[in-house]
């Protein structure tokens, strides 16, 4: 026999118990700390493992193009750059095109050589019309860069 | 002492009659200026606690503390296109803000204010009916927002108005019993009970007091005159886009905004003066302004607790409420009110 169980109402409130209780939630509010970052002034606090801005070691490129190759949305391109490297004889250096840029870490982890690799600088607003880094401009830190 | 022979008082080499002429312009002039700077105050207070109240810091850039905002924002909205509606009925739809505004300036310059150090009495308007004439201005207010709701021709605004109208015949005559209840206690002590001043200088104890009920259902009803959540029926912004104010732009739209928070100033005003012993207290001769304004401003800031914190109700549930409640508690309040005055005769 299938047991048939009996939906219990809801006790009824006292009126204006309820009213109360929402306004004490509220009210508790206004004693906390307001969780705004005033972002230009102060800085919010980068986790450890947070990463954004792609950064290139010219010396350590052997130019095998996998980040191109690895590269989900075709941010990376193979540029020539003059530049005296044994290791890299083509003298092919990756550019990344941060305006599609994502993220996604593929070529740090594809990288044979640790070249490229990700840092914590995130302010890579530009004034110009182009988000994409030449490789020299990969190779420096963020504050040189001329934008 | 007051503030008219203090401005006739600084202008009497002029001459009689052109001193006093002077002075009732000075004084409105000085009135409309106390009326702007309390909707700017209240405006700020109400974004820097909303903001608080939501872990948010509010307006902070224009100016020390965001001071300016609100001269920023009123002037951006002065700069404004109006946008008027095609099928409109013109003149309704422009007097419309006027009128709103018009009632809240009325109803604020109807009050006893105390008095305040070495000006005096603020009080503007000497009148032996000043109770009636008070809810007769305050019932000026929703004559304008129907008047915006069936000009402009848009459905959301038509229904708006009319949930508003709605919402005001349910809660209207509540809050005329319990007034009704504090002028039958006055007038066991003083010979003009329908005198705001003399209403307010009889509560040796606030009548709040042995009136809970009164003001229970008075506040509600200031909630309700105001018209914010939970009581915002008339421009459920979720539902009509924005109620009887959906068409208006600009400084038109401002006006009906102003007016809001003027009336939770003045809702707050009235309840402390009716109810909590106005601006009776120790030196009141000297600071009655500053106790009156105290009390104010607590019952603002429930206000807007109230605001930030409840649902609005649906429109059936409140007309339920206005009728099937409010009315029969206002009623029991009325008769705890005789026997207060006629048995116990010293309360």
């Amino acid at each position: 026999m299938i047991g048939v169980k009996e939906v219990e109402e809801p006790k009824k409130q006292i009126p204006l118990v309820g009213t109360l209780k929402a306004m004490m939630v509220v009210g508790k509010h206004l004693f906390q700390k307001p969780v705004t970052v005033q972002y230009p002034e102060v800085r919010p606090e980068i986790p450890d493992r947070f990463k954004f801005r792609i950064s290139l070691s010219l010396d350590d490129c052997v130019g095998c193009t996998l980040c191109e190759q690895v590269c989900p949305n075709l941010s990376i391109h193979m540029n020539k750059v003059e530049r005296e490297n044994q290791r890299n004889k083509r003298k092919i250096y990756p550019d990344v095109n941060f305006g599609t840029c994502t993220v996604c870490r593929n070529c740090e982890e594809i990288c044979p050589t640790d070249a490229i690799y990700l840092t914590h600088e995130f302010e890579t607003a530009r004034t110009r019309n182009s988000f994409t880094y030449s490789p020299e401009e990969l190779s420096m830190p963020e504050e040189e860069v001329i934008k | 002492m007051n503030v008219l022979t203090h401005i006739a008082q600084f202008f009497s080499p002029l001459g009689h009659y052109i001193s006093y002429i002077l002075a009732y312009l000075f004084e409105t002039i000085f009135f409309i200026a106390f009326v702007m700077v309390v909707l700017v105050m209240m405006i700020y207070l109400f974004r820097k606690y909303m903001a608080r109240l939501q872990l948010r810091i509010g307006p902070n850039r224009v100016g020390k503390f965001g001071l300016l905002q609100l001269i920023a924002d009123s002037l951006k909205l002065v700069g404004k296109e109006s946008i008027l509606p095609r099928k409109r009925d013109d003149f309704p739809y422009k007097v419309a803000p006027v009128v709103v505004f018009l009632g809240l300036v009325l109803a604020l310059a109807l009050l006893p204010y105390g008095d305040f150090f070495y000006i005096g009495s603020l009080t503007i308007t000497h009148s032996g009916v000043s109770v009636i004439l008070l809810f007769a201005a305050i019932a000026i207010m929703p004559v304008g927002e129907l008047l915006a709701g069936v000009s402009s021709s848009n459905k959301y605004a038509v229904m708006g108005a009319l949930r508003g109208v709605a919402k005001d015949v349910s809660f209207e005559i509540p809050m005329m019993i319990s007034v009704l209840a504090l002028v039958m206690m006055a007038s066991g002590r003083t010979s003009s009970p329908l005198n705001l001043e003399s209403l307010v200088s009889t509560q040796y104890i606030p009548y709040g007091i042995p009136e809970v009920i009164g003001l229970f259902v008075f506040f509600i009803a200031m909630i309700a005159r105001a018209s914010y959540s939970p009581f915002d029926m008339g421009e459920s912004d979720s539902e009509l886009v924005s109620g009887h104010s959906t068409e208006y732009t600009g400084m038109r739209f401002g006006l009906f905004y102003m007016g809001m928070f003027g009336s939770i100033f003045l809702g707050s005003m009235m309840v402390s003066l009716l109810y909590l012993g106005g601006y009776n207290g120790p030196f009141s001769s000297d600071a009655g302004f500053v106790y009156l304004l105290i009390k104010t401003m607590i019952l603002v800031v429930i206000s807007f607790t109230i605001w930030l914190s409840l649902p609005r109700i649906r429109i059936d549930k409140f007309v339920n409420m206005g009728w099937k409640y409010l009315l029969p508690i206002s009623v029991i309040n009325l008769i705890i009110a005789g026997f207060l005055t006629l048995g116990v005769g010293l309360l």
